[in-house]
This record gives structure tokens, C-alpha cells and sequence, in this order.
């Protein structure tokens, strides 16, 4: 589903991070990448999401490649096929729970149909994540966790096809961060959506179906 | 502390681009507040130079008025005081170019002597006979060289106030004259004893170029390195004055063989005569006067003189109504004693109208025309008819019927001269003739009083300030005046206000984008244990630091904007100043002034800010959005929409206080739109909750729980804009309200200004027939004549502070019966319903009271309603003017009015009137102006239409106005640019959200555009909560048909609106995918 062939990608300061690196993700897998700070970790996922762009490779999604998209289809891209989830939640303070779960789907038009099915949808994922009762607060009157599974949520609202989580569960304590992976995991399965996961935590890593280190700037088992 | 101050300067270093800002905005804040107050200075150091200028060498200045006296005073007082001095005449004509027959009013003639230059340090300069010298302005205006010809023409120089009775009259002198000399300002061309910063138009002529009999002076000018008090010189002056200096002659009356003393003025001055009643107790009063007919049994003796003795001369005079007849009019009449004669007389009326006047006499004894009887002496030495051949040559001052003179009276003429034909009492002919001229025209003295003891008793004693003459430092005065003029750095620092607050507001927003900017390095200081107090001193000082570098820079840069403010009022700002020659001035003072002000102006913004900061810092930025409830805002939102409304219907209703009402509904209606935007971004959470698929609604959702970052802004805005739309729409210009009775031309189509005084009333047949104005193309023309005394100019076109303004003596009758002009404020009164009768009533003696335009009582004058006005009467006896009433501004501003009743009174040499109104139909007025033009051509007269002469008023506060609004839309710019830093520090604090916008699916174009979107609508909130407001405050100018500058205004929006979309969209570009990646991940 998303073949990742030979991309690099430097930056001035911190010279090679990613060296012709390669990957290759089939529909459902679950993917744990690790590798220590500042090993590209999140160049990698910010690449295979297109908000940053490889120096040189290319990247096909579905068979097609997307390494050349614009700016537009690179938003639509993201829109449609990827959910985004980061270590800190980046829950829009001044929006209420349902409202930042609801957010992705303004990034594109929808018809009233589609917006009730989506509801319908959204209503079922916060109530299968635990956090339905939460839809009228706000960030400011909810805890880490329940903040990270609405961020879970709202990265799965518009039903893409590939998870990015970026240390998902780095700021959460033990139970809160084991809990956060069985929802990942949970979800995987349930909707079939392939999972990459940028951890540093061998426990969610070990869930995972592939398990591969970054190190100097390649992939190795 | 070096440790700290490493760390500071290490800082400044890093966040060099936020402290540029800073540094920029503070460069330009400093500039503005030093360049107002160094401009301040130029103002006062150019006045100050034009006084000097203008007066060249002169110091102090001994004049006398209207009134003449003898050049022999020079000398002594050269001798007297050991100081140079030299003396001139002083008047004001007009005059035309020969060739090109442009002509100018009220110039400045100055007759001189040689020695005259010389005292002016011009040792090289004289005037030829037959020849004048110029200022360059004169030149300029009349289009003058060297060589060219010069009519001047002025009023002929006479000793008797044209109003007294029987005086001639009087004539205007006409001279032709080339031009010798074109005067620079250097070489006392703009020689002028008036305070004001406006160049005068003046002419030089040698002294014996003027028909001026005894070469007599008006002015005496003393140098400038005077030392000595005024009172010593005012001694020396009174020790040297004598009687014959004033035009005093002592004769012998060969018919009684005593002394009198008799004034070439005619009538002696009430002052006068009592000072020398009070030298010489034995002198007495005599009065002799015209009588139009002496009357009994059917039978008349036409024009006569009667005398009025003292008793105490004439011990044979009747008292009360008893008179003393000749033996030639007991003929003429048929009388015998103890008949009754009815006597006949005209007499001015306290406005010095002529009215024919009558009292019964009972004749007590008939005496031969011989011994004291035959006294010719006792008639006064009325130059129109002393000297005359016949009695149909007299030229009386007085209508004179001459088919009613007989051949006998003829005869009597002949014989008997100006000898008396009737005698009454002195205290009965005073109580009948005596006058504002005075109440003698002789003093006769007993046998035994010589002319020595005269000469000895009175010269040396009488009181010059009691004669006429006033001693002024009038270098001291003008320095002063100029010292305490306008103060043009306050008045920069209000005119530039809004753009002080504007760059304090822009510094606010980019301390803050700073700030924020440092929140990491704060937090890190923190967390190695730096205490609060440590990092307030830390940001304090790298904001002083900031804050020292940049009003140093802007001291420097307030030397520029002086040089730039200065230049623009010399030219496109010159309606301001009226002047030209201002001159950038530099000066330690104000620099300093501006520096330190600007400075502590500053330190206490940083000091707020950034405690602000450190509170804010550690609360949870969360909290910030919550409790945040919209019903509060409706409530006073109701209640400004109620406050609004109720304002509108009050000044739909209230047709008085229009104005005030609409601008109070304006301010109400301001507030309440912003209110109303207030009310709409608290109301997106509740509009998204409904309909939460609406993506514009979303993005405005972070102002409903920030709404005072957009209310702020939409503020701003449209206090800027409100600012300088009703700056600009309440321009003053002529509507159809000025030219209403109300307004400022009280209804009044002309202003007129002779140069030569008028002595007849033009609304008299008999002076329209005279004048050829009983034109029937003119129904309806009618005039307020008024008489003018000297003084300087206290309208908003004259800089300097004033004391002694110009006084108009009028008869308030028809602006009573017209309710013309308006006033601001009048004392109140119970009795008195309109406060034009302040100007018929005195409340004691030399108390008077005075109106004037309530401008010139604010900034000329700089006195209140209630104040006293000290000025000096003709006869030196202080005169105190209450000012009653403040006048809106109106035609009559630089001068203040007084009841002409007292104007002739207390200045009964200002003969006949220089100022009148015209009214008449308004389709008439060009015809009436070239009508008057016409016959008037010999008064020296220029004509304005009062529209236009209130116009001239209005360009000073117009100019203001267009001060104002420039640095209003600087301030606005300004604004504009802080909308940009606003964007910045927006999209700083909201990164991360834009970061997720972009993660979700957003495209970074999307997001720029609905930032962009935010931005606009309050650019375009604020511009619509100005304007809206600003026509609601303008509705009476704009329903009055004022012009109002609808393009101007218009541009300004527009240049707003495209100058604040333009910063917009630069900010918003910063917006990108590359700048907002790297605020996904977790700080």
C-alpha cells in the first residue's frame, strides 16, 4: 500500500537524517519505528504524512507515487488517507471536545449527508474510546489520557488509511500510555487502518506487528 | 551584575530583529515628541526674532495715540535722559502704484526725521524729498521698484478730534512720491510697533514730505540699551513736559488784561483740567459754544457764540438760567431784560451724532459790546471758522444754513468777529456743552497771575499718562508676548496624540511579540532558579537599554521632524502661522525634555508590561479561554443602544444643541458598534455549536474566547478613523448657517475697513445723498458703523499672547433687534435678556463692560467670562473692561467690542468710524461692494464679504484640523502596522494550531486565507465602526450642507483598506508549511 523507496533527506544543521531509506507497508500492519532522539524518527513520519518532502526518492501510495504532489493534493492526501496523532495532543484550547474532533472534516467540503454519517461516526468512536461523555468540555477540564484519545479520534475522523502516531503515548504515564496502545491496536484492527508508531517504548513496540530501528538514517530489523 | 548584564546584551544580540522593531518604533516616538517640542521653540525663538526685528533699536516707546505734540520734546529728552531717542510720525493710508494702479489699505506710514535710520543702526540710509522707502513686502504686493511712482494718500494730521463739535472736516492728504529705497527686513523694513509675527506693509517718507504744520510727532522711540527703570524716564518725561508741548498757548486777553490758556485741541480734556486746576487753584474755567438760534417772540439770531464765565472772573455773570445778552442781539430779538430767549444748539449725543438741542434763558442784563463784553478772544480757535472772512465760509463741523445768515450777522462778523452775543454761568454752559472733549475750551486766570507763574506752576507737574501719552518697554512687551505666545510644542504633542498613542500601542504589541518570543529563554531562567524580582530587573533593564538606544536615535530624529514641521508651516501648513519666516530653531532644552519624557513614557509601559508578563506566564494558558459569557456584554450593549438612541432624538429635537448631541451620539453610537462586534464574537461558540459544519464560523472561533485581541483592534481602528473623519468633516467652512443672523456674520453680507475715518452716519439721508448711496438698486442697505482705537491684532491669526487688543466701540441696537451672532457663554443677569445690553451699561466710572469672540478670549487673550481687561483710557485713567460674553466664533474675532457710548467716551480723539457691517439683500452684495467701492474710493476702503472674512479665521483652525488629520492617518498607518505585529503574535501563539490544521488536511494556502479572512474583518469592522459613528457625529455639518471633503475621506478609507490588506498579507505569508512542521512536536 505504501512503498517507501530510497528517500533521503538532510537538514543544515543537523546534517543526514534520513540516507536511502527504504520501506515497504502493507494495508493493516502495525509498524513500530524507534531509534533514539534526533534519529528522524519524525522527519520519517512528517514525510510519509508529505508535510515535509524528501531531497531525493520517492514515495507510492496505492501504487501511485506521491513524492511530486502539490501542495493541494498533498492536503487532500493528508485529509483523506492520514491520521495524524503527536505526543502533545495539540487540542485547539478554545474548542470544545466534539468541535476538535470535528475540525479535519472543514478541511474539505462535505455534503450534509456526508456530515450526518460522519456525526454518526464521530458519536461511535468517542463512545468505543471512552471519551463520549467529554463532548461539551473543554482540553482544560480533561486529563492527558482522555486529552490523547480525543486526539486519537480526531486523527481517525475522516477513516484514513494510515495512523501516523508520533510518541502518542511519551507524555502519558504507565497505565494511561498502555491503555493508549490498546486503543491504537484496537482501532487498527476494528477498522483495518495500517498503524506506523514512532516510540521509544519497547512495551508498545513489542504490540506491534514490525518492529524496526532507525539507525544512521536507514531502517534495520 | 556583570554576569546579568552579559546576559542582557548577549539577549539583545540574539533577538536582534524584535529589538530593531522596538528600537524602531521608539526612534519614531521620540522623534515626533522632541521634533513637537523643538518646533515649540522655533516658534517662539522665530517670534521672538520678528519682534526684535521689527523694532529694530527701539526700546521703549513714548506715545501718544491719536494725538500730536511737539518735536522740541526730542531733544530735551535727549538731554534729559542721556539717551538716544529720536521721534516720528506713525499713520496708517493707503496707497496705489502709479503704473499698475494696485492698490493696498491700512499701511503704515512712518514720518522721520534723518536722524531716524541712524538711531536704527542704518547710518547709510536717508530718504530724499519727494521720495519714499518700502518694505519688501509692500514692494512685492504693489509690484514696486525702484524708481517707480507711489500715490499714499492719509488723513491730514489735526490737533481737534474730528468728532468735536464744530471741528472741520476732515481731509484726506494725497501725495505722490517715488520709490527710493526698497527696505530689507535687516534695515528696519518691517519696522513696526504692533506685536504680531505678520509682516506689515510699510512706507518711510522724510518728515518734511507731510503736511504736518510744527513738524509734530506722535511716537518717541528710545534705544534699546536703556538701563535705567521706566519710572525715571517717565520723571525725565514728566519734568520736560510743558504745556506748549501739547499744543497749550498762554495769551493775553487785551480786553481784560488777564492770562488764559487755550488748547489747540479747542475743547481741554476733563484730566487736563483738572491737573491744572489743581496747580493753579485760582485758574477758572471758561466755555464758549455755537448756538444755532437764540429765539424770542417770533424773532431769530441765527449762529452766535454764547460764553459760560466763572463767577469768580465775572462776578457780573447770572447763575442758573439767567443770561447776559449783547445789545445787538437785544436789538436783533426786540428782548428787554427779564424776557425770556430760547436758545437753539447742536450737541452730540453720546454717540457723537449730532442733535439740535434747546433751553429757555431769562435774560438777567443787556450790555454794550465793550470792555469785557467784547471779548473776541473768548471764542475758541475753530480753525473752520477763526479767520474767516465771511460767515458763509465757515466750515463748522455742524450743518450751517447760510440763506438763514443776514447781512447784519455778516456785518457782526465783520465787526466783531467770534465775540459772544450772550453770556450764561460756567456751571450752567458745562452742564450744556460740556463733553467727552472735554469741559473748558480756555482757563482764564486773575490779573495777578502771570504767564511765568503759569509756565512755572504747570510745566513740569502735569501727569503725562493724564495727557494722552502711555510709556511702554515695548521691547520688553513684545519679547514677552512672544515668550507667552502659542505654545506650538503642547500644541504639536495634542495634534500628534493619536500618533503617540498609536506608537505607544505598536510598542505595546511588539514588547509583547518580543516577550513572547523569550518565553523559553524565561522559562529556562526560571527553572535554573533565577528569582521573579531577578528577571523582572533583567527585563527591565534590556528594556531600558532598548529603549535608551532608541530615544537617543529619536533626539536626532526630532531635529529632522523640526526641520520638517517648521518647513511645512512656512508653506503648505502657512494658514497656521500666517507667516513665513519661522526658522528651525535647536535647542538643548527641549531635546533633553523630549528624551526624558519620551524615556519615562516608555519605562512605565515596560514596567506594566512586564509585570503583566510574568503574571500571565505561569498561569495556564488554558484558563484564558474559559468563563467567558456573552450576556454581560448584551446588557451594555442594551444600554449604549438605548444611551445612542436617546442622544439621536435629542439632537433631532434640540435644535440649539444640535451639534453636542449629534457628537454625543456619535461617541455612543462608536461604542456601541464595537459592542455589537463584541457581541458577535462572543456569540461564534454558541453559533458553532449550533451549526458546527460552518468552516467560517470555525475560524473565528478563537476570537470568541479572545475577543478583546479583535475588540481591541476593531477599537483602534475605528477611534482613528471616527477621529479623523469628524476632524475632517468639522472643517470649519462658510454654510448656509453662517450667513444666518445667528451665525458668525450675524446676517451681515460686508466687512468694510476705511483707512480714513468716516465721520457720518450712512444711515442718514442726509449721508446717503451726500454719498450718492440712496441708490434705489440697493433696498435694504443698511450699517453698524463702529469706531476702532489701536492695538494689536488678539484674532488666532496673531502667535503672540496679547494684552492690549484692538477695542470696537458699536451700537448693539440691531444686533438686539436682529438677534444677530451667537454667543458661547454671557454672565449671567436677571434684568439684562440679551447679553448684547452689557455694551449699553456701565456698573461704575472707567468700569466698562466688553465682548468678544470667545477664540480670542481663549487664546489671544487668554482671560474668562467675568475677567477684567485693563487697558488705558485716551486720558491715561485706567479703563477696566468685565468681559461679559464670549461671542461663537464670528467676524468681530481679534477685537473686543465695547458700548460706543464709552468708546467715545474714554477715546473721544478716535474720530469717526473705520469698521462698519453692511447688510442688504444677499443677490445685491457684489453690487453694494463695487457701489461702495465707488464712493468710498477716498476712505481707503477695502471691502470683504463677511463670509469670506470669517473663512480667513476658520483656515487656522483648519490648518490645525489638517494637522491633526495627517498625524491621524500617520496614526492610523501606525495602527495598521500593529495590526500586523497582532497577526505576528497571533500566529505565534497559535502555531501549533495551524501546525494540526495542516496535519488534518488543511492546506497551508487555506489557513493563510482564513488568518487573512480574521484580519480583514476587523480592518473592516473597525473602518465600518468609525465611519458610521462619524456621520452620526457630523449630521449638523453635513445637514447644514458644510463642504464636506467626501474625497478626502473617501482616499483616506481607501488608502486604509488597501494599506492594511497589503501588511495583512505580508504577515500572513509568513504563515508557511516549513515555519508550522516543526510545532507538531512536543517543546
Amino acid at each position: 500500500m505504501l512503498s517507501i523507496k530510497n528517500i533521503s533527506k538532510s537538514f543544515t544543521q543537523r546534517g543526514t537524517v534520513l540516507d536511502n531509506l527504504c520501506l515497504e507497508v502493507e494495508m493493516g500492519d502495525t509498524i513500530a519505528i524507534m531509534g533514539p532522539s534526533g534519529s528522524g524518527k519524525t522527519t520519517l513520519m512528517n514525510i510519509i504524512g508529505l508535510l515535509d518532502k524528501p531531497d531525493t526518492g520517492d514515495i507510492l501510495f496505492k501504487g501511485g507515487s506521491i513524492s511530486n504532489f502539490s501542495e493541494s493534493e498533498s492536503a487532500a492526501y493528508r485529509n483523506m488517507n492520514i491520521g495524524f496523532v503527536f505526543q502533545d495532543h495539540l487540542l485547539l484550547p478554545y474548542m470544545n471536545i466534539y468541535q476538535n474532533i470535528f475540525l479535519p472534516l472543514l478541511a474539505a467540503k462535505h455534503s450534509n449527508i456526508q456530515y450526518s454519517d460522519k456525526r454518526l461516526y464521530i458519536n461511535e468512536l468517542m463512545i468505543q474510546s471512552g471519551i463520549y461523555d467529554l463532548k461539551n468540555k473543554f482540553p482544560s477540564q480533561i486529563s492527558g489520557g482522555e486529552a490523547q484519545r480525543v486526539a486519537l479520534v480526531r486523527a481517525l475522523v475522516n477513516k484514513p488509511s494510515v495512523l501516523l502516531a508520533d510518541e502518542p503515548t511519551g507524555s502519558l504515564d504507565a497505565k494511561n500510555a498502555e491503555s493508549m496502545g490498546e486503543l491504537l491496536l484496537e482501532m487498527n484492527r476494528e477498522y483495518s487502518i495500517t498503524l506506523i508508531l514512532a516510540t521509544h517504548s519497547n512495551d508498545i513496540a513489542n504490540k506491534m506487528s514490525k518492529k524496526l530501528h532507525l539507525v544512521d538514517g536507514k531502517l534495520v530489523l | 551584575m556583570q554576569g546579568i548584564i552579559r546576559i542582557i546584551f548577549k539577549s539583545i544580540k540574539f533577538y536582534k530583529i524584535p529589538v530593531l522593531y522596538q528600537i524602531l518604533i521608539i526612534v519614531l516616538l521620540s522623534a515626533v515628541i522632541t521634533g513637537s517640542l523643538l518646533t515649540g521653540e522655533s516658534v517662539r525663538q522665530s517670534l521672538k526674532k520678528t519682534s526684535s526685528e521689527s523694532l529694530g533699536n527701539t526700546g521703549i516707546l513714548i506715545s501718544s495715540g491719536n494725538r500730536f505734540f511737539s518735536p522740541d520734546l526730542i531733544q530735551k529728552m535727549r538731554n534729559g535722559s542721556n539717551i538716544s531717542c529720536t521721534g516720528l510720525v506713525e499713520l496708517t493710508g493707503f496707497c496705489q502704484n502709479m503704473n499698475s494702479q494696485k492698490g493696498v489699505v491700512n499701511a503704515h506710514i512712518f514720518a522721520a526725521n534723518k536722524d531716524f535710520f541712524a538711531f536704527q543702526g542704518s547710518d547709510s540710509l536717508s530718504i530724499k524729498p519727494g521720495e519714499v522707502a518700502v518694505n519688501i513686502k509692500l514692494a512685492q504686493y504693489l509690484d514696486l521698484k525702484k524708481g517707480d511712482e507711489l500715490i499714499i494718500r492719509y488723513s491730514e494730521i489735526n490737533d481737534i478730534p474730528a468728532d468735536a463739535p464744530f471741528a472741520p472736516d476732515r481731509k484726506v492728504k494725497s501725495v505722490v512720491m517715488k520709490i527710493g529705497a526698497i527696505l530689507e527686513p535687516e534695515k528696519v523694513g518691517n519696522f513696526s510697533l504692533l506685536i504680531s509675527q505678520i509682516t506689515p506693509l510699510n512706507i518711510f517718507m522724510d518728515m518734511n514730505d507731510l503736511e504736518n504744520d510744527g513738524h509734530k510727532i506722535n511716537r518717541i522711540l528710545f534705544k534699546k540699551d536703556y538701563k535705567n527703570s521706566l519710572i525715571a524716564l517717565y520723571d525725565t518725561f514728566k519734568n520736560n513736559l510743558t504745556l506748549k508741548d501739547i499744543g497749550f498757548k498762554i495769551r493775553t486777553v487785551k480786553k481784560t488784561g488777564k492770562n488764559e490758556l487755550v488748547s489747540d485741541r479747542v475743547f481741554i480734556d476733563g484730566t487736563i483740567a483738572d491737573e491744572i486746576s489743581k496747580v493753579l487753584p485760582s485758574s477758572a474755567r471758561v466755555i464758549t459754544y455755537m448756538g444755532n438760534h437764540f429765539k424770542s417772540g417770533g424773532r431769530s439770531t441765527p449762529y452766535s457764540f454764547i460764553s459760560g464765565l466763572p463767577s469768580a472772573l465775572y462776578p457780573e455773570i447770572a447763575s442758573g438760567n439767567g443770561m447776559i445778552i449783547n445789545r445787538w442781539m437785544a436789538n436783533d430779538l426786540g428782548v428787554k431784560e427779564g424776557d425770556a430767549i430760547q436758545l437753539y444748539w447742536y450737541s452730540p449725543d453720546s454717540l457723537n451724532k449730532l442733535i439740535e438741542k434747546n433751553s429757555h434763558f431769562i435774560i438777567k442784563s443787556i450790555v454794550d459790546i465793550k470792555g469785557i463784553w467784547a471779548d473776541s478772544l473768548l471764542m475758541p480757535d475753530f480753525p473752520g471758522i477763526s479767520g474767516k472772512e465771511s460767515c458763509s465760509d465757515w466750515d463748522a463741523g455742524v450743518p450751517i444754513k447760510i440763506h438763514e445768515i443776514r447781512k447784519k450777522d455778516e456785518d457782526y462778523w465783520n465787526r466783531y468777529r467770534g465775540t459772544p452775543k450772550a453770556f450764561i454761568s460756567y456751571e450752567k454752559a458745562r452742564e450744556l456743552w460740556g463733553n467727552n472733549f472735554g469741559p473748558a475750551t480756555s482757563f482764564r486766570f486773575p490779573i495777578a497771575v502771570t504767564v511765568k507763574d503759569i509756565e512755572n506752576k504747570i510745566n513740569g507737574s502735569l501727569d503725562p499718562y493724564k495727557v494722552g501719552f502711555t510709556i511702554t518697554d515695548i521691547r520688553a512687551q513684545s519679547l514677552k508676548a512672544s515668550e507667552s505666545s502659542v505654545d506650538f510644542g503642547s500644541l504639536f504633542l495634542s495634534l500628534g496624540f493619536f500618533l503617540i498613542l498609536a506608537s505607544l500601542i505598536l510598542l505595546s504589541f511588539a514588547a509583547s511579540l518580543y516577550f513572547d518570543s523569550k518565553k523559553r529563554h524565561i522559562n529556562t531562567l526560571y527553572a535554573l532558579g533565577f528569582k521573579n524580582n531577578r528577571i523582572f530587573m533583567l527585563l527591565f533593564f534590556e528594556s531600558a537599554l532598548i529603549n535608551f538606544a532608541g530615544c537617543i536615535i529619536g533626539a536626532f530624529g526630532g531635529f529632522l521632524a523640526n526641520l520638517l514641521i517648521t518647513g511645512a508651516l512656512n508653506t503648505v501648513w502657512n494658514g497656521a502661522v500666517q507667516t513665513n519666516t519661522l526658522h528651525p530653531y535647536f535647542n538643548i532644552i527641549p531635546v533633553l525634555t523630549g528624551f526624558v519624557l519620551t524615556f519615562l513614557t516608555i519605562m512605565v509601559l515596560m514596567l506594566i508590561k512586564i509585570k503583566r508578563y510574568l503574571k500571565v506566564l505561569h498561569r495556564k494558558g488554558i484558563e484564558i479561554y474559559n468563563n467567558h459569557s456573552g450576556k454581560k456584554n448584551l446588557i451594555i450593549l442594551f444600554i449604549s443602544s438605548y444611551i445612542t438612541i436617546s442622544l439621536l432624538i435629542l439632537s433631532v429635537l434640540l435644535n440649539e444643541q444640535r451639534m453636542f448631541f449629534s457628537l454625543a451620539s456619535g461617541i455612543s453610537l462608536l461604542l456601541t458598534c464595537v459592542l455589537l462586534w463584541r457581541q458577535y464574537y462572543l456569540g461564534v461558540s454558541k453559533r458553532v455549536q449550533r451549526k458546527t459544519e460552518t468552516r467560517r464560523q470555525f475560524s473565528r472561533l478563537y476570537y470568541s474566547f479572545n475577543s478583546s485581541g479583535a475588540v481591541t483592534s476593531i477599537l483602534f481602528i475605528a477611534a482613528g478613523i471616527f477621529t479623523v473623519f469628524i476632524t475632517e468633516m468639522n472643517r470649519m467652512n462658510f454654510n448656509e448657517k453662517a450667513g444666518n443672523r445667528s451665525g458668525g456674520t450675524g446676517g451681515y453680507l460686508l466687512w468694510c475697513e476705511n483707512t480714513i475715518p468716516l465721520k457720518e452716519d450712512l444711515n442718514t439721508d442726509f449721508a446717503r445723498k451726500s454719498f450718492g448711496l440712496d441708490d434705489t438698486k440697493l433696498p435694504g442697505l443698511r450699517f453698524v458703523q463702529m469706531k476702532r482705537s489701536s492695538g494689536n491684532d488678539a484674532s488666532c491669526l496673531n502667535l503672540n499672547h496679547i494684552t492690549t487688543p484692538p477695542l470696537l466701540g458699536t451700537d448693539p441696537t440691531d444686533f438686539i433687534n436682529n438677534k444677530s451672532f451667537t454667543f458661547s457663554k454671557a454672565l449671567k443677569t436677571e434684568h439684562l435678556r440679551n447679553p448684547w445690553q452689557y455694551l449699553k451699561i456701565s456698573p461704575s466710572s472707567n468700569v466698562i463692560y466688553g465682548i468678544a469672540d470667545q477664540t480670542v478670549l481663549d487664546w489671544g487673550l487668554k482671560i474668562k467670562i467675568g475677567d477684567t481687561l485693563m487697558l488705558r483710557a485716551e486720558n491715561g485713567m485706567p479703563l477696566k473692561i468685565i468681559i461679559a460674553a464670549g461671542l461663537q466664533s464670528s467676524v468681530f474675532q481679534g477685537n473686543v467690542l465695547i458700548g460706543m457710548e464709552y468708546f467715545s467716551k474714554y477715546f473721544p480723539s478716535v474720530s469717526g468710524s473705520t469698521v462698519m457691517l453692511a447688510e442688504g439683500k444677499p443677490e445685491s452684495a457684489e453690487l453694494i461692494r463695487n457701489t461702495l467701492n465707488d464712493r468710498l474710493e477716498n476712505y481707503g476702503l477695502s471691502i470683504e464679504k463677511t463670509n469670506n472674512r470669517l473663512a480667513s479665521f476658520y483656515t487656522v483652525s483648519n490648518t490645525y484640523l489638517s494637522i491633526f488629520a495627517v498625524f491621524g492617518v500617520l496614526g492610523m498607518i501606525i495602527g495598521i502596522i500593529g495590526l500586523g505585529f497582532v497577526l505576528l503574535r497571533n500566529f505565534n501563539e497559535r502555531k501549533k494550531e495551524f501546525a494540526l490544521m495542516l496535519a488534518v488536511g488543511f492546506k497551508a494556502a487555506k489557513i493563510r486565507r482564513m488568518i487573512l479572512s480574521e484580519q480583514l474583518l476587523i480592518l473592516f469592522a473597525g473602518v465600518l465602526s468609525g465611519i458610521l459613528p462619524a456621520v452620526v457625529a457630523t449630521s449638523d455639518s453635513i445637514m447644514n450642507h458644510a463642504k464636506i471633503p467626501w474625497m478626502f475621506m473617501l482616499f483616506m478609507v481607501l488608502a486604509l483598506m488597501i494599506t492594511g490588506s497589503l501588511v495583512l498579507s505580508i504577515s500572513v505569508r509568513s504563515v508557511t508549511r516549513k515555519s508550522l512542521i516543526g510545532s507538531l512536536k512536543k517543546e
